[in-house]
């Protein structure tokens, strides 16, 4: 046999183990960590970042939720609750830039979504039992107590912003930014990755999320979990920088003589919202993606598509109570079901 | 393709090979159309059966009219299936023009001569490989493809010998004819 | 066939070795779950061997059966016992989670088809 063959024959034995090799370790690129913030588990995923560093940032972002914790949570002292303390006194009270900025976004977003999304109805929500770690128990309130709170009209409207002050037209306003709280959290926690030089990442807060760039040559993708059976009811793969929220019925409720109230409450009537099972949208900042969910699963399969518009919200999926998928014409587009059959759906114009 | 060439001074010895060339790349389509019905677990990945008359022309006529017959086959191919500039098109393309390369590099290589069999069995795994690699970053990325690569490429293996086998006798016959 | 050719052939069947033993060996072991531990390592179990696991989380120990391919909530030391209702999980992406415990169960299947979960 030639010498030079037997050369190639070694080249191209090394080329098919290099080939297969490198496969082989781009699998492993992931860092996924979780971490217990904003009272759920938080899931961070980070492509192509060493070991070393990724943990760092995921330390960091573990450092700055519980900082957010601390300033928004509903119940537990914190900025939040000694802001409540101060409007239900009529008074007015001095805010910082940060706590500015949020409030004025929560207003802003509340106001868009004619006031579905309502962060001022924490009175509401304390009637209902949700301020608190455990299931609520009991009966639900009164229907006279939520017919007089109702009446009140309390919208974002009754807070007014005075240079760095901040009070509200109605001592009955208190402030629960809910879910939105962890929207705002997550748009922090991918600031802050982002300023680490990290370029592909994803911050998974309990189920809702913010995604940037890619899992190396192809998208991250999201599996949108079925409330009914625990499995995966569609997949979507996010574009450059996208967050997926998902209101649900199932997430929290109020179980009494085997009737469920769920957390979702409508500010309209004071009862939980029907008509919705869960709302899927999708949107660049995740801020604007989880008041939405709120405000479009309240609006239910009838309004969700003109509140969507007026809040800027292209991407939404709305299942109601008989399985029927409602999907914006973009969304359509966008998601592959994952159960078979696919549930009936509509699509529809926004 | 069948020129007369009414210069020649021997015109029926160039009408056969004229004959021969036709006749390779009728036989290539036919060969690609037959291909379009195979059934594969992964739609419009091929054995790449065509590559008897890719690799027969490479052997009698050299690498540019192999290079011809394989590209014509797939253009010419594809209009006839329908399926031009389809996503069975480009990997069809992809295989092709994996397997003219690698058949290009193959013959270029001082110091080692392949048979029919050799070239065939390269050109075959050349061609799956380059589909799987298109098929994969085209349209399905997704790593539970993989698991198909390795029966993907044993179907090459064996098609690319099976192909070897026809080229060789094809050859052989040729070959009688033309002495 | 010239030597040329047996060595192709030799070389495409030993590719076609690593190409089985890199793709089926390993990925055809089965189903696997995780059980997700904030601040801990992901645990990994098969599906395939029916039996009770014990996990300590933060409130006590969940216990988790793993039965005929599939995997559920046995018990848990929460309140609201939302977990141990999830029932069994069974297919790729499926989830579970006791949030109070700080313990969560996912189906990863024979390759995650997904990044991450939304719900």
């Amino acid at each position: 046999m030639h010498v030079p063959f037997l050369w190639y024959t070694m080249m191209f034995g090394l080329a098919c183990c290099w080939v297969l090799f490198s496969g082989c370790e781009r699998q492993d690129e992931v860092h996924r960590e979780q971490i217990v913030a904003l009272g759920t588990i938080v899931e961070i995923n980070l492509w192509g970042v060493d070991k070393e560093r990724a943990h760092r940032a995921t330390a960091a972002v573990a450092d700055e939720f519980s900082r957010l914790h601390q300033r928004w949570h509903a119940w537990e002292p914190s900025t939040l609750t000694v802001i409540n303390d101060r409007l239900r006194k009529g008074q007015s009270i001095t805010i910082d830039e940060e706590s500015k900025a949020l409030l004025s976004q929560a207003k802003a977003l509340s106001l868009a979504s004619e006031s579905l999304f309502n962060p001022a109805i924490g009175e509401l929500i304390a009637l209902w039992g949700f301020h608190s770690d455990d299931a609520p128990s009991g009966p639900p309130p009164d229907p006279t107590t939520l017919e007089a709170f109702v009446s009140k009209s309390i919208t974002m409207k009754g807070l007014i912003f005075e240079n760095d002050t901040v009070r509200s037209i109605d001592p009955s306003l208190q402030l629960d930014l809910g879910g939105f709280a962890k929207g705002h959290a997550v748009d922090v926690a991918i600031a802050q990755l982002r300023e680490m030089g990290i370029k592909n990442a994803i911050v998974n807060a309990g189920g809702d999320l913010r995604a940037i760039g890619r899992k190396g040559n192809r998208p991250w993708r999201i599996g949108v979990r079925d409330p009914r059976s625990n499995g995966i009811i569609v997949s979507v793969e996010t574009h450059d920088d996208e967050s997926v929220f998902t209101s649900g019925d199932y997430e929290r409720y109020h179980e009494y003589q085997g009737k469920r109230y769920h957390h979702i409450i409508d500010p309209r009537n004071g009862y939980p919202a029907r008509g919705s099972t869960s709302v899927t949208v999708i949107h660049r900042d995740a801020a604007t993606a989880d008041a939405a969910a709120t405000a479009l699963f309240i609006a239910g399969p009838e309004h969700w598509q003109s509140i969507a518009e007026k809040m800027g919200v292209e991407y939404v999926m709305l299942i109601d109570q008989n399985d029927t998928a409602f999907l914006s014409a973009a969304m359509a587009e966008r998601i592959r079901f994952e159960v078979e059959p696919p549930p009936r759906t509509v699509v529809q114009l926004l | 393709m069948v020129v007369m060439d009414v210069t020649s001074t021997k015109p029926l010895r160039t009408n056969k090979e004229d004959y021969l060339i036709a006749w390779l790349t009728a036989l290539a389509i036919s060969v690609h159309i037959i291909e379009a019905a195979f059934p594969s677990p992964l739609p419009g990945v091929k054995p790449g059966l065509a590559n008897v008359v890719t690799v027969a022309a490479l052997i009698l006529f050299g690498w540019g009219t192999a290079a011809w017959v394989g590209f014509l086959r797939v253009l010419v191919g594809s209009l006839l299936v329908g399926t031009f500039l389809s996503p069975t098109f480009a990997l069809s393309l992809a295989g092709a023009t994996a397997s003219i390369a690698v058949l290009g590099i193959a013959k270029a290589l001082p110091g080692v001569v392949f048979g029919p069999v050799g070239y065939c069995v390269l050109a075959a795994m050349a061609h799956m490989a380059a589909q799987f690699g298109a098929a994969y970053v085209l349209f399905i990325p997704h790593q539970g493809l993989f698991s198909l690569l390795p029966v993907l490429m044993t179907a090459a293996l064996v098609f690319g010998l099976v192909s070897g086998f026809i080229t060789k006798s094809a050859i052989t016959y040729i070959n009688d004819r033309k002495a | 066939m010239t030597k040329a050719d047996a060595v192709v052939v030799f070389l495409a069947l030993s590719l076609l070795l690593l190409l089985y033993s890199r793709y089926w060996i390993g990925t055809n072991a089965g189903e696997t779950a995780r059980i997700l531990i904030p601040g801990e390592p992901e645990i990994e179990i098969p599906l395939e061997q029916d039996r009770e696991y014990t996990i300590k989380g933060t409130l006590g120990e969940s216990k988790i059966a793993v039965n005929a391919g599939r995997i559920r909530f046995v018990n848990s030391p929460c309140t609201t016992k939302q977990c141990v209702l999830s029932g069994w999980l069974q297919n790729s992406g499926a989830f579970a989670a006791c949030l109070p415990n700080r313990i969560s169960l996912l189906v990863a299947g024979k390759a995650l088809r997904f990044d991450t979960i939304n719900f």
